[in-house]
């Protein structure tokens, strides 16, 4: 299999590739795609090389026996929603408790953008940001600012702040959900 | 006002490839890609899992061995399941062809028959 030859065929038409002679060749070209990204999946909450690479393989094995079963419409959620299910319950074997599940809806439809959902111009949406923005927090305003507006890296951040790596992608994760809802918030008022 | 402002909701989520997402994990990218990189992480939770567990593989070296040694099983897996898939097949079409012959044996030997007891019957 060489991914490179299937490069410009996106992760739909291999679906329906696949979908129309049953060809399992296109179902591996599509899941070599992901395997790096499995890989860190598993790697996450499994923590263990090795029981993440075992993880990947099940992973692959499920989606080959699913993807038989019926069709996916958004592969990339599906798999990453495959891959953390798979994890969780590797944990809850470990540790003897029932994690909480995704499903399929949860993860299948993309977040829609908030400026596309509300059809506001430009200018109001600003407006709304720039009121919004000045509710954070001071290290969610500051991790946000930094992130978006000067451009800087996690690595920068954390230098200039003081703050952890870990602490930067938490505070400009909560602040991006934050202002987001703020801003939902202050359109409705308008 | 920045119009950067609107990019923090807009959710706009490019692929990485994996070469990128590597010279990520090494430290190869500067600040800038480094940055670029960081705001599709942020749009995009596969991708931001899978970076937050691919930084804890020891050795980063180690996670193209372990991709290229996944894939190669992967192939000889899906190779494994055409080659029985195609096994599966073959009797089943065996019987379909004996079954063609078989029939087409007793049309011939009906034709035959009417012939014959035409050809006795003009006598």
């Amino acid at each position: 299999m060489h991914p490179d030859r299937y490069q410009h065929i996106s992760d739909t038409a291999l679906l329906e590739n696949f979908y129309a002679d049953k060809d399992n060749l296109w179902l591996g070209i599509l899941l070599q795609r992901y395997t790096m990204l499995l890989l860190g999946v598993c790697m996450k909450y499994l923590k263990n090389e090795e029981d993440a690479k075992d993880s990947v393989q099940q992973v692959f094995l499920k989606a080959i026996a699913e993807l038989h079963k019926y069709k996916v419409a958004y592969f990339k959620s599906w798999i990453y929603m495959v891959a953390k299910n798979h994890c969780l319950m590797k944990l809850r074997d470990r540790q003897g408790k029932a994690p909480a599940m995704l499903n399929e809806q949860t993860l299948a439809v993309e977040e829609e953008p908030l400026s596309a959902q509300s059809h506001l111009d430009k200018d109001r949406m600003l407006d709304a940001m720039s009121l919004a923005i000045e509710e954070l927090n001071n290290e969610q305003k500051q991790c946000v600012t930094l992130f978006y507006l000067d451009k800087k890296s996690y690595t920068q951040i954390a230098e200039m702040t003081g703050y952890s790596m870990m602490q930067v992608k938490s505070y400009i994760q909560n602040g991006k959900r934050n202002l987001k809802i703020v801003v939902e918030r202050i359109i409705k008022q308008k | 006002m920045n119009k950067d402002l609107l990019n923090i909701l807009s959710n706009s989520s490019k692929d990485i490839d994996n070469q990128q997402l590597m010279d990520y994990l090494s430290g190869k990218l500067s600040e800038d890609e480094k940055h670029q990189v960081e705001m599709q992480l942020a749009n995009n939770d596969f991708m931001n899992d899978a970076v937050e567990g691919l930084e804890n593989v020891k050795d980063k070296k180690d996670i193209n061995l372990f991709v290229e040694q996944l894939n190669r099983d992967l192939h000889k897996k899906l190779l494994r399941k055409k080659h029985k898939k195609q096994k599966r097949k073959l009797p089943q079409q065996r019987w379909v062809y004996a079954a063609i012959i078989l029939i087409l044996a007793l049309l011939i030997a009906t034709w035959l028959m009417i012939v014959k007891y035409h050809a006795l019957k003009l006598k």
